[in-house]
């Protein structure tokens, strides 16, 4: 299909993935749904940012979209082209577009080969240009990512988290993808390598043009990079709206005790918490209805029966804000 | 003045390791009064952690050794303690939490029997009575059903529930002094927030002071009264949070403080940023450690470290040449 | 993380490289090398035919007792023990390395295939291999392979390695399990590399730290059986071993006689007690929790 202006770059379309688990002596397969009918765009150049805590499915879902992890039900189409049912060959071709750059900067290199070797491979896998030219554009690429062609012959061990990170983010570039995910890219590090690694990824946003699926637990990290933010809780996402906006005005529940929880770095500014019952319930056995209603302090008796949808809550020049929620305000 | 709860005066520990020698805390000195929450902040590496393990006694040695330096707890000389003596504080008067609970508690035990143990050592009550103590330090924890939870294994729990058993565990000797080793770190925001909250409250109730170690300056915001800041091994800046916040002095801090990304009004461009890495711990600088990464930095500063020296009248000290 | 974890910064510093290192300061290990390479040597000579030619050669009286002429005396039939308990380090070394090579290749391909392909019907294929495999009485097994070869002189060989390859496989397996976990195999993925690229270039280099010190056990577990099984006849066929001489030593040690039974012993005991120990070294110079970074 041809790709027209309109058209976003990423469309994910009732996306599920299940894991099957067998539980206890019976073992009894039950279906555990990391992500349960996701539905989401990226325009080109734009960051989306996914937050959610732990076990809310958004790892998953980033690996469901790169076919990392094949999706269960549901449709990825990356600039007009659907990912599911590519033969081997097609994906291969198809994973030149998109890339990813995970959280964990020490197990996301390979021990055992050089900073030149690890972003040199995807140049090798794909058969892109000469040995020399390969070289070449190895050093231009970690200038890119501000690290000295000294690194070249070493080992990823002998960087620091950073470092490490800024080898992963070359190695990501070498194919020139339209879209990256980046799953938790600076969790793992210090607070002052983090902001020198966000600097970096939003300067190759605005000068490359690329499109980014952010995932983050950190909300204050997420609103900083991302154009429009969507929020997952056990699965799917209960609000999404424009960056500024969903600060201003978040509307569902869950987002609004995200933002309260937060320990602001200012002690004047004692944080007044919305108080959340409990914790995540398991997503192998979710309560019926809304998922969040258990620990909601607004949830009554539809919430119980009906699982909200996401609906168009207003909208802005910045995009649309939808929330799934029963009661927002 | 009263003495205060805790004295801690030049403590030097060092790691050997295959490269050479690492001082990892150097010359660190300061006081807890009774009842206080006091701030251990820093990047991994800075020596916050070997702080609260040097404290302790817990310094794993061989390779650590505490090479110099004095920890007094009401007055008593730890340092020169023996395991035995240490073991009988530890638990009782001076307790410690660490970041991953999971590790921290035995996997092939009851929650119950771990906890009883403690109670019991310390204590000297019977099975029934410690198990009646633990029950109710459960409940004080804000476990559910405590009753029932405390024939459970550690893996049973989420890791929020986790971190408040161990909490109980530490509390339930009536420890003077709690040392949290990044206690809320592995937890999801709300969980944090949820333990954040109890902590400060069973703070209060037991009239305990508290050594906080985090990397989180918005955790110290929220929840200390004193902060210490601490890089490459040395103490840079200390000072009462409101202090610290409204005016950190030492350019690390404030470099820190501008760079932690934090919801605003609107996006920025860029984030501020603080130059370069931390320096290698085999080859430290001659003067000051953050000087190469200073703004401020002048020739001097490569020369001598600066000592951390107090700030006019003011209740803050900072290690550094030119403060803010 | 403590101080103690912090990486050294050295340039194109391989972590082979850096095990190499703490091997060197390992005076045991150092030395049960040096003692495993004379015994090398011996049998590379004994193979060149510099030494130990005459070991079948009748060259004195029966039981000769120790002499200039004859080291460590003659054995029953008045052949010279020193020659055959040399000339039986080179089939030492010949058995416990092709079983070596032969256990860990089978066992390194198996257990990655078996662990990168974890609960499908390739893993369930392997472990129940190594389940039959293993519940065969091994000495059951030689003498069956034995006989559906043909007496054929390589039945032992193929047997150990029949046998061997499972420990490594299981090893590899559950290591490998824990790689493809890990994100760099998710990257390798992720740039489009096959899964076979990924198993052999990405995820195997990774189990090399085993497979080494797995050789280096098979390499002794294989000089030991070659004892047991040509002592029972079902070993070496044409050649001499230190099993062997322990088994034509029967007679003599009835007799009086040890000078068989001590040189095949001692020879045979020293070898292994210095491979044990190189393994050993090996094993802790490898140890990525001390060789990786944190």
């Amino acid at each position: 299909m041809p790709r027209t202006e309109a058209q976003p770059l990423l469309q994910v379309s009732d996306l599920h993935k299940h894991f099957p688990v067998s539980q206890g002596w019976l073992r009894r397969r039950q279906a555990l749904r990391a992500v349960n009918g996701v539905s989401l765009e990226i325009a080109a150049g734009e960051t989306l940012g996914l937050v959610g805590e732990s076990g809310c499915g958004k790892s998953t879902l980033g690996r469901a979209i790169l076919q990392l992890q094949k999706p269960t039900s549901g449709e990825v189409r990356l600039a007009g082209q659907a990912l599911q049912g590519l033969s081997a060959r097609e994906l291969k071709h198809a994973r030149r577009n998109m890339q990813v750059i995970f959280q964990d900067p020490f197990a996301s290199l390979s021990p055992r080969r050089t900073v030149a070797q690890i972003i040199r491979e995807p140049l090798d896998v794909h058969r892109i240009g000469t040995a020399a030219e390969r070289r070449a554009r190895v050093e231009e690429l970690l200038a890119v990512v501000g690290m000295r062609s000294n690194a070249l012959n070493r080992y990823p061990h002998e960087f620091s988290g950073g470092q490490r990170q800024r080898i992963g983010i070359a190695r990501a570039l070498a194919l020139e993808p339209d879209f990256i995910v980046a799953d938790e890219p600076v969790s793992a590090l210090d607070v002052s390598v983090q902001s020198q690694v966000l600097n970096l990824l939003g300067k190759l946003k605005a000068e490359r043009g690329i499109a980014f699926l952010f995932i983050s637990h950190d909300l204050a990290v997420i609103q900083h990079v991302s154009d429009q933010i969507a929020v997952m809780y056990l699965g799917r996402i209960v609000e999404q709206a424009p960056a500024m906006e969903l600060y201003r005005s978040p509307q569902h529940p869950y987002t609004k005790a995200l933002m309260s929880a937060i320990p602001v770095p200012d002690p004047a500014r004692r944080i007044s918490r919305i108080a959340l019952q409990g914790e995540v319930p398991s997503p192998l056995n979710p309560p019926s209805g809304c998922a969040f209603r258990n620990r909601c302090p607004l949830a009554t008796e539809v919430c119980a029966r009906q699982v909200p949808e996401l609906e168009i809550f207003s909208a802005s020049d910045a995009g649309v804000h939808q929330v799934a929620c029963h009661h927002p305000d | 003045m009263t003495q205060p709860l805790l004295e801690v005066a030049n403590l030097t520990v060092e790691f050997a390791t295959d490269a050479g020698v690492i001082r990892a805390v150097d010359d660190v000195s300061f006081t807890v009064t009774a009842g206080e929450t006091l701030a251990l902040v820093g990047e991994s590496g800075c020596g916050k952690t070997v702080t609260g393990l040097a404290l302790m006694g817990l310094v794993p040695s061989p390779p650590g050794r505490v090479v110099s330096g004095s920890v007094r707890l009401q007055g008593k000389e730890l340092t020169r303690l023996d395991e035995q003596a240490l073991r009988d504080i530890r638990g009782s008067r001076m307790a410690m939490i660490f970041q991953e609970p999971m590790t921290a508690l035995n996997p092939v035990f009851r929650i119950g029997s771990q906890m009883t143990d403690v109670i019991r050592r310390h204590q000297g009550l019977t099975r029934r009575q410690a198990r009646q103590a633990a029950v109710e330090m459960l409940a004080k924890v804000g476990i559910p059903v405590p009753e029932k939870r405390i024939d459970e294994y550690p893996h049973q729990l989420s890791g929020g529930m986790r971190q408040r058993v161990m909490i109980a565990m530490a509390l339930s000797c009536g420890p003077q002094l709690l040392i949290a080793d990044e206690p809320t770190t592995a937890l999801d925001v709300t969980t944090q927030a949820q333990v954040l909250e109890l902590m400060t409250e069973l703070q209060r109730e037991f009239g305990m002071a508290m050594i906080l170690i985090t990397h989180d300056l918005g955790v110290v915001a929220q929840t200390c009264s004193q902060a210490i800041v601490m890089y490459s091994g040395r103490m840079v800046e200390q000072a009462p949070v409101q202090e610290l916040f409204a005016r950190a002095r030492h350019p690390y801090t404030a470099g820190l403080l501008a760079s932690i990304p934090r919801i605003r009004e609107r996006q920025l461009q860029q984030l501020p940023v603080i130059e370069g890495m931390v320096p290698d711990p085999l080859h430290l600088p001659e003067g000051c450690r953050f000087a190469e990464r200073c703004a401020k930095a002048k020739d001097y500063c490569l020369l001598a470290q600066p000592e951390l020296k107090p700030i006019g009248k003011t209740a803050s000290q900072v290690a550094c040449y030119a403060p803010n | 993380m403590t101080a103690a974890a912090l990486p050294v910064e050295r340039h194109g510093d391989s972590l082979w490289r850096r095990a190499l290192r703490k091997f060197r300061r390992d005076r045991v290990g150092m030395l049960a090398l040096l003692v495993v390479g004379s015994y090398a040597v011996i049998a590379a000579g004994v193979m060149l035919g510099w030494w130990a030619t005459g070991w079948a050669e009748i060259s004195g009286p029966k039981w000769a007792p120790v002499s200039a002429e004859h080291w460590l005396g003659t054995n029953i039939i008045g052949q010279d023990i020193f020659s055959r308990a040399i000339y039986s380090t080179r089939t030492a070394f010949e058995v416990g390395l092709v079983v070596a090579i032969g256990a860990t290749l089978v066992g390194a391909v198996l257990g990655a295939l078996a662990g990168f392909y974890s609960a499908t019907w390739v893993d369930e294929i392997v472990i129940w291999l190594m389940g039959v495999l293993d519940s065969v009485p091994f000495i059951l097994l030689v003498a069956a392979i034995a006989y559906s070869l043909q007496d054929s002189p390589w039945s032992m060989h193929i047997a150990m390695i029949v046998t061997f390859w499972i420990g490594t496989a299981r090893l590899v397996r559950g290591e490998v399990i824990k790689l493809k976990g890990l994100e760099f195999v998710e990257s390798a993925h992720a740039i489009g590399l096959n899964r076979l690229s990924i198993i052999f270039r990405h995820i195997l280099p990774n189990t090399f730290h085993i497979l080494l010190v797995q050789a280096t056990i098979s390499f002794v577990a294989a000089i030991k059986s070659e004892v047991i099984l040509s002592f029972l006849g079902l070993g070496v066929k044409d050649g001499m071993s230190w099993g062997l001489m322990i088994s034509e030593s029967t007679f003599e040690v009835l007799a009086g006689y040890f000078n068989n039974f001590i040189a095949a012993s001692v020879l045979m005991f020293g070898l292994v007690m210095a491979f044990n120990m190189f393994s050993d070294a090996l094993q802790d110079a490898l140890d990525p929790r001390t060789v990786k970074s944190p």
